[in-house]
């Protein structure tokens, strides 16, 4: 498996929350036809689409350490099909002033092209001129007549930007949906090196759905896996100008490790320890945004589930331009592998004693 | 069925307090299903057996309402809202306390009208002093909207349509359907319009393979209004998106496929605020593929809610056929 081609190809593909088929696709085939058949025992989807990549432990009583990392990514919705343009709603955070101008795809009875037109600024009233253009007044061109858009498209279709992972200078990619597929990628990794590694813990990979509208997927799947401990893996902000050092991270300096009140202290302690005899380098980043990641939904789950959060610096979140370092992937990969490398019986009961 | 909508609209009901319409609901049902029971918080529900899959269908029965908070020496009442009140819209109406006391809104001096907010408002209801307000209320009492219901002919209009018109929907299919295909868990929901509480636990109970949700939805059809692709009058709504739920894929094709097959018109509702019961039901356990029938409806949340009764037969109709349809 070539890293950079499975990034890629996650990031180009069509996967909005609760309609992440495109994208599940590329993981289940990687794991039922692919080279991850001898990474994992066991493969399965939930009720709501979670896909579950399991590994068996090792010894008598193996811990079950869930992993999550998210597969959906933001995106629009069509809300209305007007006069042969089609009105549009968010699914998830979107910043809204990026929609001008961006390509698009309608995932209507097939898929089309489409584009987010604006008015032209020779014809733009002088109190527009500085103003963001709303939500509601902005539109999909798919340069089809009106009969022809209301034969191909449905209100409720799913519609994705239009832009190609590209590789940037320096070990950069920038993407469409780096939020979270750059995790799964190195979820996916870390399964690849636990192949040849001898561990207690059993490990449940979860690729988990919806969670930019509220971490539903990580709820389900917590749920029916009834961890004795999770990692969620996501993406936090990256360093950029006009943004404090508190509050961004830096690229291509390793993975981010978090603390904070969703985060058990033993936990947030081995990974360091992992990280420090490993020689993986680390950030540390305080949690400001507790309900933003799966972690929120693992710690809360049946009678409550030690956690942790691990996450992957990247630049211009929620934008269709999301940049990461592919070597942050890896180093966050192995570092998974080394914290998995310490989990026995014996850590998990100890847990227990704060 | 407009009296039944009438005689369940006239009820005061709020999110808490649904004894009153659960009772006349559980009376309306009761010959037409195999099983019925309440669980610890309240949700009514009735069990009609038909096949191995089940099926909840969840319908709210509480409303909207306020909450007294304080009654002061010259025995004015001061209240909370319970669930989605406007202040702007409370100035002017009428109230009904579950115990059938009636007080009318009352608003202080303003400077300004756009800063109404709950608090210049006060309830009055014709007592003399706190003694004799006390005879009546307490702080914690709770009351509704106090409006009556019209029938404009095809339109009707009521407060509380949201959702004692899902209620009435499922009443009927239950009555209508004759030949379940699935274990239907018809469940009368409690405390939907404080954070859909009731169907929470309620679906963790009965622990579902399919949850569907019957209730209103807003629409984009009158003067000015924001921008909403629903009518009135042009169909039941199955739900692709809200901001508690994204309608199961096999949900959606389901509703649609039966629309289609039946004729029912049906149009389609990407609504970008609000949530139902299904948002909670689709999060139990280890997850339940859900959706929504949802009925348009106008003035959302005021004591005149609007519904077309062509698009409430439309939802009887798509909930009959998923009682008889069987699913894996």
């Amino acid at each position: 498996m070539n890293l950079e081609t499975l990034l890629t190809e996650l990031s180009n593909a069509a996967g909005i929350s609760g309609r992440e088929d495109r994208a599940a696709q590329i993981i289940t085939d990687l794991f039922t036809q692919g080279e991850g058949v001898q990474w994992i025992t066991d493969f399965s989807r939930d009720r709501l689409g979670n896909i579950i990549l399991r590994k068996q432990g090792q010894g008598p009583h193996p811990p079950r350490l869930m992993l999550a990392a998210h597969l959906d990514e933001i995106g629009l919705i069509v809300s209305e099909i007007d006069q042969g343009f089609l009105r549009f709603s968010t699914v998830g955070g979107i910043d809204q002033r990026v929609l001008l101008g961006q390509e698009v795809i309608v995932h209507g009875r097939e898929n089309l092209p489409g584009i987010i037109g604006a008015k032209p600024p020779h014809l733009q009233e002088p109190e527009e001129k500085n103003k963001a253009v709303k939500l509601q007044d902005l539109m999909i061109d798919l340069g089809l007549p009106e009969e022809k858009v209301r034969a191909l498209v449905q209100i409720g279709d799913p519609v994705t930007f239009r832009r190609d992972c590209c590789a940037l200078k320096n070990g950069l990619y920038t993407g469409k949906a780096m939020d979270d597929r750059a995790g799964v990628v190195a979820m996916v990794d870390c399964l690849r090196r636990l192949k040849d590694l001898h561990h207690q813990a059993e490990v449940a990979a979860v690729v988990t759905v919806q969670e930019e509208l509220g971490v539903r997927g990580a709820f389900v799947s917590s749920y029916g896996l009834n961890p004795d401990l999770g990692i969620a893996l996501d993406v936090t902000h990256g360093e950029m100008p006009g943004l404090t050092e508190y509050e961004a991270f830096k690229l291509g300096k390793g993975p981010v490790i978090v603390t904070g009140p969703q985060v058990h202290p033993q936990i947030f302690k081995t990974l360091k320890e992992a990280a420090e005899a490993a020689n993986i380098k680390y950030q540390v980043e305080a949690e400001v945004t507790p309900r933003g990641t799966d972690a929120y939904a693992l710690q809360i789950a049946r009678a409550g589930v030690a956690t942790g959060l691990v996450s992957i610096p990247l630049r211009y979140m929620h934008t269709a331009v999301e940049t990461v370092s592919l070597k942050d992937l890896t180093e966050t990969s192995r570092l998974l592998a080394e914290f998995i490398m310490r989990i026995d019986r014996a850590f998990v009961e100890g847990l227990k004693c704060y | 069925m407009k009296e039944l909508i009438r005689k369940l609209t006239s009820i005061s009901s709020p999110s808490g307090r649904e004894e009153q319409v659960r009772a006349v609901i559980k009376e309306e049902i009761a010959s037409s299903v195999d099983e019925i029971y309440e669980d610890k918080l309240g949700n009514l529900i009735a069990v009609k057996h038909g096949g191995k899959t089940k099926v909840l269908l969840a319908a709210h029965m509480d409303e909207i309402g306020i909450i007294v908070t304080d009654i002061d020496e010259q025995g004015f009442l001061r209240f909370g809202n319970v669930g989605g009140i406007n202040p702007q819209r409370l100035v002017g109406q009428r109230a009904r306390f579950t115990n059938g006391t009636i007080g009318v809104f009352g608003v202080e001096k303003l400077e300004e009208n756009e800063k109404l907010t709950l608090s210049k408002l006060y309830l009055d209801i014709g007592a003399r002093s706190a003694e004799e307000a006390r005879q009546k209320v307490m702080v914690g009492s709770v009351a509704t909207y106090y409006h009556e219901f019209c029938d404009l002919g095809d339109r009707i209009v009521a407060k509380a349509l949201d959702d004692r018109i899902g209620c009435a929907i499922l009443i009927e299919a239950l009555k209508r359907v004759t030949k379940p295909q699935n274990d239907l868990y018809c469940t009368f929901t409690v405390q939907e319009e404080v954070g859909l509480r009731g169907a929470r636990t309620a679906a963790f109970g009965i622990e579902p393979d399919y949850g569907i949700a019957i209730d209103v939805t807003g629409t984009g059809d009158t003067p000015e209004a924001e921008r909403l692709a629903i009518k009135l009058g042009h169909g039941a709504a199955i739900k692709v998106k809200d901001n508690s739920l994204i309608t199961h894929p096999k949900v959606k094709d389901l509703l649609t496929g039966l629309a289609v097959k039946n004729k029912i018109p049906y149009q389609f509702e990407v609504l970008p605020f609000g949530g139902t019961d299904s948002g909670a039901i689709h999060l139990t356990k280890e997850g339940v593929p859900s959706g929504v029938i949802s009925i348009p409806c106008r003035y959302l949340h005021t004591p005149s809610e609007m519904v077309d009764m062509n698009d409430v037969e439309a939802a009887v109709r798509l909930a009959v056929a998923v009682m008889e349809t069987k699913l894996d």
